[in-house]
């Protein structure tokens, strides 16, 4: 069962195509990654499918519906969750205010959200923290944050933006390894990351896209030894690495 | 008293952290029936007694008069908050729901005999639709635009009504204002011969809309308002229908900011275009609002607390030499708050409020131990 | 058919110059995103110092720009260094600086009374003043001398600051920097500095305003007020940092108020002006020159 079927999805701003007829699907229960060098469209993709702006053509479905038109908040409640490339917090409220929020998502009851926030804080093992005001995180904690309230809102499929942009080492394998536990819980996961480590290791399948055309669709494997991708974008860099 | 006893070792050593997640509205403070809660309630029910036993003490009725109109300013402060607090918009243009207010009341009094009660109420509707319209468009774009088109409409409103004798049916009466006539006294007809009875309606206004305001802050909509108003984009992406909790703040704020305008037009006897729906008071409650803490419970009501006796005796002693002195004060204050405290004022003294009551709180609690 | 050409020129020059007026609240906006509340304020400041450079001195009036455009730009400058910095800098997490909104407020009150206090409510008009009610005769037709001369000068201005903002080094950085914030300031770009400049270019716009003003308008304390309300009209009829935007706007208030007054009470027409504003704002907020993606 497909959870998402993006159909030659065009987005243009003014004289500028960010995406160019973009066709990608993911099953049910996968870990699906966007790569591409930056300013490649991925971004822009991820808002269109989230319901920031509709696409210029083409289109998406959701669970076998059409969200053409639908605003970000509709799709969140039907199950599809994102995160910020450039982290969000409500940065005057606690950690535990912003996961709730999210968690409002599910219910209408302070005390049901808060629970179910505090649930998801505790999966993520960011329970120590919950009364820590978010503008002072540190910015792994604010990457956590993201995905928390993103997972508090009960997603069927969830959208990660370079959660791990900026993270140590350490902090990436720990992620890592969330996410995978993530998905073992039930989630679908589509991912966009820099770091070829992180994507290598996480994803079942990697979709390669350069000036917002997919150039590359593949297992981790087949992806690393595309010679298009190779010249396109990781070039030197994965093989030394 | 068990439960209390056993309760307090483990809670003792976290006292100061569970009284700053109740401020946030966590679930924390909620455990049992500690000393601090009971502190917590003694405080609140003292300053209850205290406002409720004011008119038997306070006789005179000037400085009665000028405590209703700190009541009333804190009233109309709390409705703003509500949208321009917690929505983290800027209303610029309130005056024109307490204009409809005042108007809509004194208008089906005067004409049809109508129960200013009545009237506070079709007011209050006919405001919210207002507020409403106002909203509708400009939520959606850059707050700049929302509070440029609030202060259009009361600006156009008030040039409306000052230029208009007849509005349909109903007389508006010009530039000269309305004048209710002070015949029919009694509750039904909402006119007094004494301060008091003015002094419980406002008190007991003010805290129906304290004590909402309370409830919407611990509520979804609370959240959601708080979230859009911060961080509106990653709002969205979490559920939140942004220009719609929006909406819904103003729709409240408008209808209870409308039932202030009647208080004050059957308070007064006298309700004038230029002095009710004037720039200058909605200038004056969103400066109370920011000195005294945007967006905070006891913000609007510390802010009225000590802007409103600098306005009314800067009116007393400098008004016939300098009009204009307390907005001069008001700005001066304004900037200097925003400057050193950016959340107003109300953060420092519910910091001290706090410290007070975790050391009240110790104390209370080696007594029980001995 | 006479009446209403002679009106519509009227309309026209007069409309340039509450462009004019406006021209500085949208360059502050368009740079710090910011509607400056004490706009209307900085021009009855301007008015002042122009009122006195003329008076004290005998100079004509449209000479005392040479005064008017360095003293008003320092003003701006130390206004929006020493006051609204310091605000800036204790919200800088804040996506919308709603806080820097109302301080501008603050600011209207403080100087319009301050002016009250310094040089009382009396209405203030230049003697010996060499434009009063000089009028052109073109055929049958007068035009008023010093409001053409404004037209010519709100256009001037306009151009200039265009110009300035299109083409100069200084100007693509203060751009850039009301673009991106933090982009700017990793790129070397001081943010502050930037926003003291603009603010000083927006303040000495409004002084250019009054030197327009002064020669047929009375200088008062509160003789911004009425300006405040309308340059807010206009900018957002001409989207909100556009300068040819605010030109445009202020035509338009200005037509209105002209022509409108041939076929209704003059009441009327100022209704009309808040009718089109809300009209704008319900149909295209944006206004007729806004950038779309400025929301």
């Amino acid at each position: 069962m497909k959870i998402l079927e993006v159909e030659k999805m065009v987005m243009r701003f003014g004289g500028l195509t960010a995406v160019d007829s973009l066709d990608l699907s993911i099953d049910e229960g996968e870990i699906l990654g966007l790569i591409g060098p930056n300013g490649a469209g991925k971004s822009t993709a991820f808002n269109c499918i989230a319901g920031v702006h509709p696409p210029t053509e083409g289109t998406i479905k959701f669970n076998g519906e059409n969200t053409h038109n639908q605003r970000p908040w509709d799709l969140c409640k039907k199950g599809l969750a994102r995160t910020f490339q450039i982290v969000k917090p409500f940065a005057s409220k606690s950690v535990l205010y912003n996961v709730t929020v999210g968690a409002f998502a599910t219910t209408d009851k302070r005390a049901e959200a808060e629970e179910k926030a505090l649930a998801v804080l505790k999966a993520l093992n960011f329970e120590n923290k919950k009364d820590l005001k978010s503008g002072a995180l540190t910015i792994a904690d604010r990457k956590r944050l993201e995905i928390a309230r993103a997972l508090a809102t009960n997603p069927k499929l969830l959208l990660l933006d370079e959660v791990m942009a900026g993270l140590r080492p350490g902090e990436v394998d720990e992620l890592v390894e969330i996410i995978q536990g993530l998905r073992r819980s039930g989630v679908t996961i589509f991912v966009i990351e820099h770091i070829m480590r992180a994507i290598m290791a996480l994803s079942d399948r990697i979709v390669v896209i350069q000036f917002g055309k997919k150039i590359a669709e593949g297992t981790p494997g087949e992806i690393a030894s595309n010679e298009n991708v190779i010249k396109a974008y990781l070039g030197e860099e994965y093989g030394t690495a | 008293m068990t439960g209390n006893e056993t309760l307090a070792p483990s809670d003792n050593p976290s006292g100061g952290s569970a009284g700053r997640s109740s401020l946030m509205g966590s679930k924390t403070a909620d455990q049992g029936f500690s000393p601090r809660k009971k502190i917590e309630g003694l405080s609140l029910l003292a300053v209850l007694l205290i406002a409720f036993g004011l008119p038997l003490v306070m006789t005179s009725p000037t400085y009665l008069h000028i405590v209703i109109l700190i009541y009333f300013y804190a009233y109309l402060t709390s409705s703003w908050n509500m949208v321009g607090g917690f929505a983290g918009v800027l209303p610029l243009g309130h005056a024109v729901f307490i204009g409809t207010g005042a108007y809509t009341s004194t208008i089906l009094s005067l004409q049809y005999g109508v129960s200013p009660w009545i009237g506070m109420l079709v007011g209050g509707v006919l405001s919210m639709g207002i507020g409403v319209l106002i909203g509708l468009p400009t939520f959606k774009m850059r707050g700049a635009y929302f509070a440029l088109a609030t202060i259009a409409f009361a600006e156009g409103m008030r040039v409306m009504v000052e230029n208009l004798d007849y509005l349909g049916p109903f007389n508006l009466n010009g530039p000269r204002g309305l004048q209710i006539p002070p015949l029919d006294f009694g509750f039904v007809n909402f006119m007094f011969k004494g301060k008091e009875p003015y002094y419980y309606i406002i008190l007991i206004m003010l805290i129906g809309v304290l004590a909402l305001t309370w409830i919407i802050s611990r509520s979804k909509l609370g959240y959601y308002l708080n979230a859009g108003g911060e961080e509106p984009e990653a709002a969205m992406a979490l559920g939140v229908n942004v220009a719609r909790a929006k909406l819904i703040a103003m729709a409240m704020s408008s209808f209870l900011t409308a039932l202030a305008g009647t208080f004050y037009a059957q308070f007064s006897l006298f309700i004038h275009p230029k002095s009710i729906i004037s720039l200058d008071l909605s200038f004056e409650i969103a400066f109370i609002a920011l000195i005294g803490g945007r967006g905070s419970i006891a913000g609007p009501l510390l802010g009225a607390l000590l802007l409103r006796p600098v306005s009314d005796f800067s009116r007393i002693y400098f008004g016939d030499v300098f009009p204009g002195l307390h907005l001069v004060i008001f700005g001066v204050i304004l900037i200097l708050v925003m400057i050193y405290q950016p959340r107003g004022i109300q953060e420092p003294l519910t910091r001290f409020y706090y410290r007070m009551l975790d050391r009240l709180t110790k104390k209370e609690q080696t007594k029980e131990g001995a | 058919m006479l009446y209403f050409i002679e009106d519509t020129i009227n309309g026209i020059l007069m409309g340039s110059i509450y462009g004019l007026t406006a021209l500085g609240l949208t360059i502050i906006f368009g740079v710090l995103k910011v509607i400056n509340f004490a706009h209307g304020s900085l021009l009855m400041v301007g008015m002042y110092v122009a009122y006195w450079a003329v008076t004290l001195s005998g100079m004509h009036p449209y000479l005392a720009l040479v005064i008017v455009i360095p003293a008003m730009f320092l003003f701006g400058y130390l206004l929006q260094d020493i006051v609204i910095k310091p605000i800036f800098k204790a919200e800088k997490d804040v996506r919308e600086p709603v806080t820097v909104i109302i301080v501008t407020t603050g600011i209207w009150y403080i100087l319009d009374n301050l002016a009250l206090l310094i040089f009382g409510p009396q209405y203030r008009s230049i003697q010996d003043n060499p434009l009063r009610g000089k009028m052109f005769e073109v055929g049958e037709m007068l035009i008023s001398a010093p409001k053409f001369w404004g037209f010519v000068i709100a256009i001037a201005t306009a151009a200039t600051v265009y110009y300035f903002f299109q083409y100069t080094r200084l100007g693509r950085a203060i751009r850039a920097t009301s673009l991106d914030r933090d982009a700017a300031s990793l790129a070397g770009i001081n943010q502050y500095k930037i926003y003291n400049i603009a603010f000083g270019i927006g303040t000495a716009v409004s002084g250019i305003a009054a030197i327009t003003l002064i020669p047929f308008y009375n200088t008062f304390p509160t003789v911004g007020v009425s300006f405040d309300i309308k340059g807010f009209i206009i900018v957002v009829l001409g989207g909100l940092g556009s300068i040819g935007g605010a030109i445009v706007g202020g035509i338009i208030i200005g037509l209105i108020e002209s022509v409108g007054p041939q076929f209704m009470t003059a009441t009327w027409t100022e209704a009309i002006v808040y009718g089109l504003f809300l009209l704008v704002l319900f149909v295209k907020p944006s206004g007729l020159f806004g950038e779309k993606n400025d929301w």
